[in-house]
């Protein structure tokens, strides 16, 4: 009766105490986070401003601006930091570069296909009585000791310039590879098959004549290990295929030997399309 | 009650910390893409900033650390100068687009390699990805200067003019040829304007006195085999 009453009239109290401390932290969160709202808009109408205050200035002098201010002598030299960093950053874009270690030089090939800069291997040379390779990221299917036997020795920048021209090939390959399978797999059966080296390709694609696709089969090696072209094309059709396919198979087989592969497909996309 | 009025809060917390930390880059750059100091200003700082922490010894260190790191980066530079045989006489860029994923900027770049001089122009897209930071270049336009080195200027145009019958093709480079100064006939009325290479940089011994040396994707160069080898110790 009275008991169970009381009990029943404290559970009500409690949960409304609850309740009430969940709306007051909420209200907190709330309000703190319209704060912060409120703070980082200031913040970033302040930038605006400043970013816009500088463009109008340069485009009053157009070009270099000269500071309004005399600089100190610590921000004269972070700039000269930042201006060697660029500048360092540049030789990256001329496909090699480098650092003087204590014991030599580490040196760093970077790699690319068609504008587009892919991968970077780097070369860590200790320079005594001889040159010695210290460690490197050259994979193992490129022929580096080969490479060093020849050249390490007697002309490093020759060694450099035909280890750059074995890497960027390999790597050319290996990013048509990868395009054909991204781009083209609705024409691609299964997946184009490689070795590590990426100069043996293997796969299938469709090829259509009269309202049926037949399957062809390409192997395509790649003699010249410097080279990001074939040096030999085979395309073999099914038996049941018509003889004017034979004809297509030439014609591809030409183009995958002149151009690269992801463009011959796309050049025989639209051919076919028009 | 839904949270949902809090997400609204967090999602615009982000986007502005987002835009406040792209707003601060862009002014950095900005800035330091537009000032410029000579050699000369720099010594004079390098002086000043020297005398100023001389007598702190907190200061000290970071300021040899400063100066150090201005050496280390002037002797790797001038390292690989000389080793490549690639002199940057200038280098200015800009901004031109940068949001959270992607950065474009405009390169304009002179120097010279060997008695060669150039001047290139390109455009450097950078591109976040989930892993790595993705690199190409577009619009690229290079003029060079033959002078008197008829050989040279000869074989370079027979290179470039003739390159679509070598069998060896290796990456793609535009190459788009502004050049001011032909010396040879020869040149001129091959008229090479614009080369769009479907295969990759050459690179071919032809003579024995010139061997052509192309860095993918950006630079043709042509060294001359009798420049000695760089004594690297």
């Amino acid at each position: 009766g009275v008991f169970a009453h009381l009990e029943m009239l404290e559970a009500q109290a409690h949960e409304t105490a609850v309740k009430e401390e969940e709306m007051e932290q909420r209200a907190e969160k709330l309000a703190r986070l319209k704060a912060r709202v409120q703070e980082l808009r200031l913040q970033r109408d302040k930038l605006r401003a400043k970013v816009d205050l500088q463009q109008n200035r340069q485009l009053e002098k157009g070009g270099v601006v000269s500071n309004p201010t005399q600089p100190t002598a610590q921000a004269v030299l972070e700039w000269k930091t930042k201006s060697l960093k660029a500048m360092l950053q540049v030789f990256y874009l001329t496909g090699i570069s480098g650092k003087l270690t204590k014991q030599g030089v580490c040196f760093c090939i970077i790699t690319a296909y068609e504008s587009t800069y892919l991968d970077s291997y780097y070369l860590d040379l200790v320079i005594k009585t001889a040159v010695q390779i210290h460690r490197h990221s050259i994979p193992i299917f490129i022929p580096l000791e080969q490479l060093a036997k020849k050249y390490l020795q007697t002309d490093i920048r020759r060694f450099l310039s035909v280890l750059s021209d074995h890497l960027n090939a390999y790597v050319g390959r290996r990013y048509q590879a990868d395009q054909l399978q991204e781009h083209f797999s609705d024409q691609i059966e299964g997946t184009v098959q490689r070795n590590s080296l990426c100069n043996l390709l293997v796969f299938n694609y469709k090829v259509s004549s009269k309202r049926k696709t037949f399957p062809f089969h390409v192997r395509l090696l790649y003699g010249d290990l410097c080279c990001s072209l074939p040096t030999e094309v085979v395309i073999s059709c099914t038996p049941d295929a018509p003889k004017s396919l034979a004809e297509t198979a030439a014609a591809h087989s030409d183009l995958f030997r002149r151009m690269a592969l992801h463009k011959a497909f796309r050049y025989f996309s639209s051919a076919e399309q028009s | 009650m839904d949270n949902s009025i809090f997400q609204v809060y967090e999602d615009e917390i982000q986007s502005l910390e987002e835009e406040i930390t792209l707003l601060a880059e862009k002014y950095e750059d900005s800035q330091q893409e537009t000032t410029f100091f000579s050699d000369k200003e720099i010594l004079m700082s390098i002086k000043s900033f020297q005398r100023e922490f001389l007598g702190e010894s907190e200061g000290h260190e970071s300021s040899s650390n400063l100066k150090a790191l201005l050496e280390s980066l002037e002797t790797d530079l001038s390292f690989l100068m000389k080793f490549t045989g690639i002199q940057f006489t200038s280098h200015s860029k800009k901004t031109v687009e940068k949001t959270r994923n992607r950065t474009v900027r405009k390169h304009r770049l002179s120097g010279n390699c060997h008695s060669l001089s150039f001047q290139l122009e390109f455009q450097l897209l950078e591109m976040q990805n989930k892993d790595n930071v993705a690199a190409v270049v577009t619009d690229l336009s290079i003029a060079m200067e033959f002078g008197e080195d008829s050989d040279l200027s000869k074989f370079v145009s027979r290179s470039f003019s003739s390159y679509a019958q070598w069998r060896k093709h290796r990456r793609c480079t535009f190459l788009h040829f502004k050049n001011r100064s032909w010396t040879e006939h020869n040149i001129s009325s091959q008229s090479i304007k614009h080369l769009l290479c479907q295969s990759s940089t050459i690179k071919k011994k032809k003579s024995d006195n010139l061997q052509m040396l192309i860095f993918p994707p950006v630079f043709p160069f042509v060294l001359t085999s009798s420049i000695n080898n760089m004594d690297l110790i």
